[in-house]
Order: structure tokens, then sequence, then C-alpha cells
């Protein structure tokens, strides 16, 4: 035992030259697990890496072509909300550290914000009572569509740092009823839409990614056309116009109700290049978003309520249902599950206050229920 | 002298790995993301050079799909990079050991070029369109981190020595 302790290397291997110990005690000072078996067994290291990348190809092939992975990478994300957290602790500290101002900066930006809020707020009593002239003028016409969207503040928890995908992920989820689809908007303009929801959280895919394409109008002309996106800070490109297109350099864009995902009317982009294609029989535009896409920790998503998606409804109803426990006695319980997506997400305080007063009249959405209920009122007018 | 014990190994393999999936995650700012180091097929290199005992290939795997969705990547894009990285450098162990840390950090160029490549090549196949020569620049990157995740690596798990 003496002779083979533990010194060095060398002196170890001499000793494996030496007669074993009667005793049977083993000759290594190493753990077994660090011995290398001399017959291995199972699958070698190729055929494993080999099963591996099958697996790992067949992963992506269905993947793309099919949504039956979803669930999976749903609860795989949720399960890894604590490191997306870790992750998101230095951009905190950065940002507490960004946030220590002058009381002299603070103080001008606290006048600058109060003369803002002071003109914002004269425009918007004068707002108020457009809109009431408006929905009076709607309702006389029996029409459905809606004035103030139904929209939820959301907070923008990560950005997807693959510099190649322009993606955030926000704190609502399923839960709050956001839906596949979903638009999604800031002060200034439609950022993007909703790919992919989670209970918690969900994942959102803004208009100058390569893979997002959106149905715009030009404001000035009406011209409806496709932006997408460019992939980089640059924004979005209109292929495809006509070489006779009017459109021309500073033309807004807003989103058009075409395609049925966006509400229409948001400002989308501004062009700030029109060119020929070379050696083509059209032209392509360039256009900055509307939406300042890195700048803001808030969003908000929009309802859309011309046209709502199955999967909406359904995760309407489920909200609904959850809602619908502590109050088993009420008479919601048993409606139809029509008005249930329009019931489910009002309950949310953040909703815009012209929409209160139509409470009232939000069944008559639905063109079944409008129907009977608008044509009385019809009637005497003429 | 002494190795470590086994469990102790494991856990620093684990929370290794969690800390390179973090730093994978951590926000930069716009000019240097595109730049940003490969700390996945980094860390599980470092460990597949150091403790081959280690199923390295497994975990590689999982953490791949774990990136993906976090990346909201097509699912196994990455774990299929990390596989044949993994592989790689299990496969050509004995011809990086016997280099000083610069040659292997040269030697090792080729895995970090070939993942950057599969990447690529697997968002043209899923048509997902993106500039084309900033994606090699985390190769360059990841090349110049090797020496530095070696020696921090080694000093936090030896302090004051080195072992056989």
């Amino acid at each position: 035992m003496i002779r083979i302790a533990p010194c060095g290397r060398g002196l170890y291997a001499f000793g494996h030259f030496q007669a074993a110990p009667p005793d049977g005690t083993p000759l290594n000072s190493l753990h077994d697990s660090y011995h290398r078996p001399l017959f291995p067994r199972g699958p070698g290291l190729g055929l494993r890496t080999l099963l591996l990348m099958a697996v790992a190809l067949t992963l992506i092939f269905y993947d793309m072509r099919g949504d039956s992975l979803k669930p999976a990478r749903a609860w795989t994300a949720w399960s890894l909300t604590p490191v997306l957290w870790l992750a998101s602790v230095p951009a905190q500290l950065v940002d507490m550290a960004r946030g220590i101002d002058t009381r002299n900066s603070i103080e001008q930006q606290n006048a600058a914000l109060k003369q803002q809020q002071f003109v914002l707020s004269a425009q918007l009593s004068k707002m108020e009572a457009l809109a009431a002239e408006n929905r009076r003028l709607r309702e006389l016409l029996a029409s459905s569509a809606q004035l103030g969207d139904q929209v939820l503040v959301a907070e923008i928890i990560a950005v997807n740092q693959d510099p190649y995908r322009h993606q955030i992920t926000l704190n609502r989820g399923s839960r709050d009823g956001v839906y596949r689809g979903q638009a999604l908007v800031d002060a200034y303009g439609i950022m993007g839409q909703i790919v992919d929801v989670a209970p918690n959280t969900c994942k959102a895919l803004l208009v100058t990614d390569p893979d997002h394409g959106i149905p715009v109008e030009i404001n000035r002309t009406g011209l409806q056309t496709i932006a997408v996106g460019l992939g980089d800070e640059r924004g979005l490109r209109l292929p495809f116009l006509p070489s006779n297109a009017d459109i021309k350099n500073g033309d807004l864009l807003v989103s058009s109700s075409l395609g049925g995902r966006f509400p229409a009317g948001y400002p989308v982009g501004k062009v700030y290049d029109v060119k020929p294609v070379a050696g083509e029989h059209f032209m392509e535009a360039y256009a900055y978003p509307a939406a300042r896409l890195n700048q803001g920790r808030q969003a908000l998503l929009v309802w859309n309520h011309s046209v709502e998606t199955d999967a909406d409804a359904a995760a309407a109803a489920e909200t609904a249902a959850d809602q619908d426990q502590p109050q088993p006695g009420a008479p919601a319980a048993n409606k139809p599950p029509a008005p249930a997506p329009i019931a489910a997400p009002m309950s949310k305080p953040p909703t815009t206050p012209t929409r209160k007063p139509a409470t009232a009249a939000a069944p008559t959405q639905t063109p079944a229920v409008a129907e009977p209920a608008s044509r009385p009122d019809m009637k005497p007018t003429p | 002298m002494s190795r470590p014990s086994p469990q102790a190994v494991w856990l620093a393999f684990l929370l290794s790995l969690i800390g390179a999936l973090v730093l994978q995650l951590v926000e930069l700012p716009d000019s240097l993301s595109a730049a940003r180091p490969l700390w996945m097929p980094l860390m599980l290199a470092y460990w597949a050079l150091r403790e081959p005992q280690l199923p390295a290939l497994v975990p590689a795997f999982l953490l791949g799909l774990m990136l993906d969705v976090l990346y909201a990547a097509p699912l196994g894009q990455h774990a299929l990079g990390l596989v044949v990285v993994v592989y790689l450098v299990v496969r050509l162990r004995s011809f990086f050991i016997i280099f000083p840390l610069w040659q292997a950090t040269v030697a090792l160029v080729p895995a970090w070029v070939l993942y950057c490549f599969l990447m690529y090549w697997i968002d043209g196949a899923t048509q997902h369109e993106a500039e084309v020569w900033l994606r090699w620049l985390p190769a360059i990157s990841t090349t110049l981190f090797w020496p530095l995740l070696w020696s921090v690596m080694e000093m936090i798990r030896q302090p004051g020595g080195d072992d056989d």
C-alpha cells in the first residue's frame, strides 16, 4: 500500500508494474467514473450523434410543416421563464443607472410633459365630443363598426437576441385573452403581430422582421399594397408596385383591413425611397416604420372585432369560464358563447373610456342580433 | 492533486451551462449583438475537452432545444449545431488536447465556422433570410473568447494550482 501512495503520475504508473496488493484494494486513487472503459457498451459516439442529428432534423421538418409542436414549445418557454428573468437583470441594472437624472433635467422634463398633457387633454375633450357624435351617426346607420378599439397594455419583458429575428416577448398570454395574429401597436403606429402565445407570455413579430408582411394603404391615394420587413433597422419594403403607381417620398402608409388581421387606419410607416427595379416592370418603395420599435417598454394589444379568429373565441371562452367560476349563479354562465369574446376582455381595467357607454350595445356587434335591434330605430328616421 | 468528486464536476457542468444560456440571452447593444460569442458551443466544447467522461452529447441536444425555444428558431436548429460541435470536439479530443492554449484556439476555428454555417444553412432552408456577411462574425468573437473562457474556467475550478 505504501509504495503506491498517490504522489504523481509517474510513480503511480510504476505502481502498476508491481504486484497487486494481496488484499485486493484498488490500485487507483481515481474515482471509477474517470476511467475510460476498455470495452465500451451501448451505442458509440458516432451512432449517438447520428441519432440526435436525425431527431433534430425531424423536429425542424415538423416544426416548419405544422403546429403540432406548439404546445411543447409553449411549455418549454414557460419553464425557462427564470432564465429569461436572470438574463434581463443586467439590462435592468443599466436602465436603473440610466434612470438617475439630475433634478434640473427632471424639472425640465416635467414642465414639458405638463405642457404636452395640457394640449393633449384639450384635443381629447374635442375628440370625445366627436366620438360621441360619430357613434350616434353610426347607430343611426346601423353600422357595426366600432370607433374605439379595445386595447390592453402589455409590458415588453424580453427582446429576441438573435439579430436576425425581430421579436419581442410580452407579459400577457392566453390567460389575458391574447390570441395568435393579434395586432400590436404603440403610440405611433403598428408594431407587429402576435405569433406565439404561452399561458403567461406571448411573442410578437415586429413589422421589420423579414418574415413579416402587412397589408397597407397609402393614405394619400388609397393604393393598397403589402409592406414586408427588411430585416434590419432600415424598415419596410413595398415590392411589386406598378411602374405608374402614384407613390412618392413622404407618403404615409396606414394599415388596411384587407386580410383581416390588423385594425384599419393605424400608421405603419413613411416612404423614404421609391425606385424602379432594373430590368423589371415594377417599382419598389422603402419606408421607415412609424412605430418606435426599439424604444419604450410598453405596447398595446388591440382586439380587432371585425374578424375574430376561432383561436380567439376559444381563448376568450376559456377566460370567460375562468371568470364565471367565482360567481356560478350569475346569468352570464348560460349565455350563448357568441358574446363571450367581447365580454371577457371588457372586464380588464385598461379599456378605452369611449367603450364604456357602448357596453349595453355590445351584443349588437354580432350581425344576427344587430339586425332586429337596430331596424326599429331605422324605421322612424326616414 | 486530488480531483474533484464526480458530483462536484456535474454540479459545475450544469451551473456553467445555465450560465452560458443566460449569457446567450443577455441584452447587448444592437451594434454588438451580431458579434455575440457563441457561449453555448464554447462552454460545451470546454467540457467535452476537459472532462471526457461526461456525456456532453445529450445535454448539448437538450440545451439546443431550449435555445431554439428562447430564440423562436425552428425547433432543432441549435440542437443540431451543438450536437455536431460536441461530436467534433470529442472525436478530435486527442488532437486538441496536446496543443498549448493558443494553438488549440486556432485549431477550434473550423468548429465555430461549421456551427455558424449550420445556423445559416437551416435559416436559409426554412426561408428566413438574413444578412450574409454578419453571420460569420460570431466565429471570430468566439475564437477570441476561447482562451479567456478556458483560463477563467480553469481558475474557477482549481484555484491556485493545476491538477494532474
